[in-house]
């Protein structure tokens, strides 16, 4: 075999090295913007959403033909944070990014965000804080400064199918009632035993904060006190409300949606019309129209003791500007006007899948006039609340209290157990 | 000038020095010998050494950066505690305690353990049977394509297929409803079968592989010992209990190790098939712990201190396997 010459050798050597070199820089990943006028952004996102947000790019671009704009998206809600967290790590993170209602608190308290409070009451500022719906800042407000604010928001309600209800012989409805204030507890109880008699499936919840909070919350019970402290397991109000969620969840008149068998999931359920509520945001509105099937569903809010409405979850997710970032001005001029009514509007117009988190941008939401009583997600919008701060500040903290819920709805445990586990927890968890 | 090699350790040796006496005058002092050590390397070597370090140095540096630094990072951070943004605090044995006390850590070593003991036994008995029946056919290759197919599919593909038959709705369910006449089975669903569903597809995508070792080690039996065997009056089943599997033993003690290592480190068919842990983290294994307790709550230095855990956990197991071969491996040359 001939051997390679001095001077191939030294070439391939080269080459190897410097393979290398770009491999080992690729795994570096991107980060902020290379100047004070570029401003590089992140998110995750459905294809849809992503493309939209390409389009909020450009027409930025052209309102402010001096900063460059650049979306690097990540497709996994899933994989999302541990990346931003690396890039945080490791200096590389974008100017402005999204994050989780339930990773929100860990990043405040880490002081890796720009305090927003002062530049959003300044005059470059097109989101006053006064502009947001109070309840949805949740953990993402510390001692009076804020560090990023909603994106938009989703409350969950309670969808329902009237081809269900009327096959359960079911004759009010349920909209009607609240309008009336009459969508009292008893009677949502009472078409649920009915929808159960007739063979089909009562309620689907998923099995998240929003679930247990909202009930409990509209059954006039308390969970945390004003410290922080979880209470619910010392009030009256609370057991009794977790004591008939969990019986009902154990008789099959309610479901876990998470447990719902592949291929027998809860969208396709719903659609199929059997089951009677589904407590879900926005988004129902695509599942609910690619089935064709829209014209059986409306909304109602949660059912209270009194049918007077009461405060319940609302999901969203929030847009905060890196404390390290090179482009502070470029950047907040980039976040407050995503964020703005303006900016809300384009977003979320055209059918879009949730409900905008400041006000003057509602008529996304009538403006199809679907469903509807698509007032409802207004309404508690106004009213709701985002996931408790000492739960949002702790990763996984959440995750464990619904695992805790899922065996009072598996029947492995009851409601005063299972309260007190969860005091349990977030005493030690709050305490590390 | 010539050298010889100085044998195993490669050190090259002068050849002897002239003698120190020949030729010098009577009476005068002997002539002290020229000191015996390492000659100078021809210049060729030393080139061509300089050059295997170039040309290994990539691949080293990519070993140290992605293989030795995170081990030791997290050697390291099993002993602090860290969320990656904030102040790294060191905590001692801390996390070790907390790991050890920890319901879902010690649920995850059951779920593995038993996904281990149920893959690597049937797994591997079913890869000797497949290889002993594939041995005189002549159409072998082709089942060996087959075979040997999900080995070379992405994990993650494998996953989501077998996730469409698992449906409730879907083929295998609809299959054992149709024969057995029972509701189907909610495979991925039901805590009971979500483990099993688990192990079902872990050992259809390594059986490819354990087949085609096994057939190579049946090839590899010496025809003289079969045909002595056959002499003596063995029949096939004997045959195959007395000389062909306990000549295939080593094979399948190192096939042993390697699928039970392999299965201690089951991570992404449980995340893409059974959606992360499956219902009731009937399928949360140990290294799914590990990521989850790292990138789902960002606490690596719980996540460290239980791969350390797993990494002993592996070590006892291979040392138990290590111990257990003396009597049920069989080595030719030892016996001869």
């Amino acid at each position: 075999m001939r051997r390679a010459n001095s001077m191939t050798r030294r070439l391939l050597a080269v080459g190897a090295a410097g393979a290398m070199t770009v491999g080992l820089a690729a795994c570096s990943g991107g980060g902020g913007g290379a100047d004070e006028d570029t401003v590089v952004w992140s998110t995750w996102g459905t294809p849809e959403e992503l493309t939209r947000f390409e389009e909020f790019n450009e027409e930025f671009m052209q309102r402010h033909p001096d900063i460059t704009v650049e979306l690097q998206p990540v497709a996994s809600y899933g994989d999302y944070h541990s990346k931003l967290l690396a890039q945080l790590t490791s200096g590389t993170a974008p100017d402005v990014f999204y994050i989780g209602d339930d990773k929100i608190g860990q990043f405040v308290d880490a002081g890796v965000l720009l305090p927003l409070t002062d530049l959003m009451e300044s005059d470059a500022s097109l989101t006053d804080p006064d502009d947001f719906f109070p309840g949805l800042f949740g953990a993402a407000e510390t001692d009076g400064e804020i560090y990023a604010a909603p994106n938009d928001s989703n409350p969950d309600v309670l969808w329902y199918d009237m081809q269900a209800l009327e096959a359960a012989g079911i004759t009010e409805d349920p909209a009607t009632l609240a309008e009336n204030g009459e969508w009292t507890t008893e009677k949502y109880l009472e078409m649920n035993d009915a929808l159960a008699e007739a063979g089909l499936v009562g309620s689907m919840f998923w099995n998240y904060w929003a679930t247990h909070y909202s009930w409990i919350s509209a059954q006039g019970g308390t969970a945390y006190d004003e410290s922080g402290t979880f209470v619910g397991n010392d009030d009256t109000a609370t057991v009794d409300a977790v004591e008939t969620l969990g019986d009902y969840f154990q008789d099959g008149t309610f479901v876990v949606a998470d447990t719902m068998p592949e291929g027998a999931g809860a969208d396709s359920v719903f659609v199929t019309h059997e089951a009677g509520f589904f407590a879900q945001g926005r988004y129902t509105i695509g599942t609910v129209s690619s089935a064709g099937e829209q014209d059986s569903y409306d909304i109602v809010r949660w059912p209270t003791p009194d049918g007077q409405a009461a405060p319940t979850g609302v999901a969203t997710s929030y847009l905060a500007i890196n404390g390290k970032t090179d482009a502070p001005d470029a950047a907040f001029t980039f976040w407050t006007e995503f964020l703005s009514a303006e900016g809300q509007v384009f977003r979320l117009s055209g059918g879009g899948n949730a409900v905008p988190s400041i006000a003057g941008a509602d008529e996304v939401v009538l403006e199809d006039g679907y469903p509807a009583h698509a007032q409802t997600f207004l309404d508690m919008r106004d009213i709701g609340f985002e996931d408790y701060a000492p739960e949002a500040r702790i990763p996984g903290l959440s995750t464990d209290i619904s695992d805790l819920f899922l065996k009072l709805y598996e029947g492995k445990s009851d409601a005063q157990s299972t309260l007190d586990e969860v005091a349990a927890l977030v005493a030690e968890k709050t305490a590390e | 000038m010539v050298i010889t090699s100085g044998g195993a350790t490669g050190t090259p040796v002068a050849p002897p020095a002239p003698s120190a006496e020949r030729g010098a005058p009577l009476g005068a002092p002997p002539r002290r010998a020229a000191p015996l050590g390492p000659r100078r390397e021809a210049a060729w070597r030393r080139r061509d050494r300089r050059w295997g370090y170039v040309f290994v140095g990539p691949q080293l540096i990519g070993m140290a950066v992605f293989v030795l630094l995170p081990f030791v990072a997290s050697l390291v951070l099993a002993f602090a505690s860290w969320d990656g943004l904030t102040e790294l605090e060191w905590v001692g044995f801390a996390n070790f305690t907390a790991q050890l006390q920890d319901e879902l850590l010690l649920r995850s070593i059951v779920n593995t353990l038993l996904i281990a003991l149920i893959t690597v036994p049937v797994g591997l008995g079913l890869a000797v049977v497949v290889a002993v029946a594939l041995e005189k056919l002549r159409t072998r290759t082709l089942y060996l394509i087959l075979f040997f197919a999900p080995v070379v599919t992405s994990t993650v593909a494998v996953a989501m297929i077998w996730q469409q038959l698992f449906r409730a709705d879907g083929v295998l369910s609809g299959a054992i409803a149709n024969v057995v006449g029972i509701d189907p089975p909610d495979w991925l669903g039901d805590p009971r079968l979500a483990l099993i569903a688990v192990c079902i597809v872990s050992i259809w995508s390594s059986l490819g592989l354990n087949v085609i070792i096994f057939l190579a080690g049946l090839q590899n039996i010496s025809p003289s010992v079969i045909e002595a065997a056959r002499i003596d009056g063995a029949g096939a089943w004997r045959l195959f209990r007395s000389i062909r599997l306990p000549l295939l033993s080593p094979i399948v003690f190192f096939s042993s190790i390697v699928a039970f290592i392999s299965s201690l480190q089951t991570f992404d068919t449980v995340f893409v098939l059974t959606a992360n842990a499956g219902p009731d983290n009937a399928t949360r294994t140990i290294v799914y712990h590990i990521y989850d307790l790292g990138f789902g709550r960002f606490e690596f230095g719980p996540s460290s201190a239980a791969s350390v855990i797993l990494l002993l956990l592996t070590l006892v197991i291979t040392a138990i396997q290590f111990g257990a071969q003396k009597k049920f491996v069989h080595y030719e040359d030892a016996d001869a």
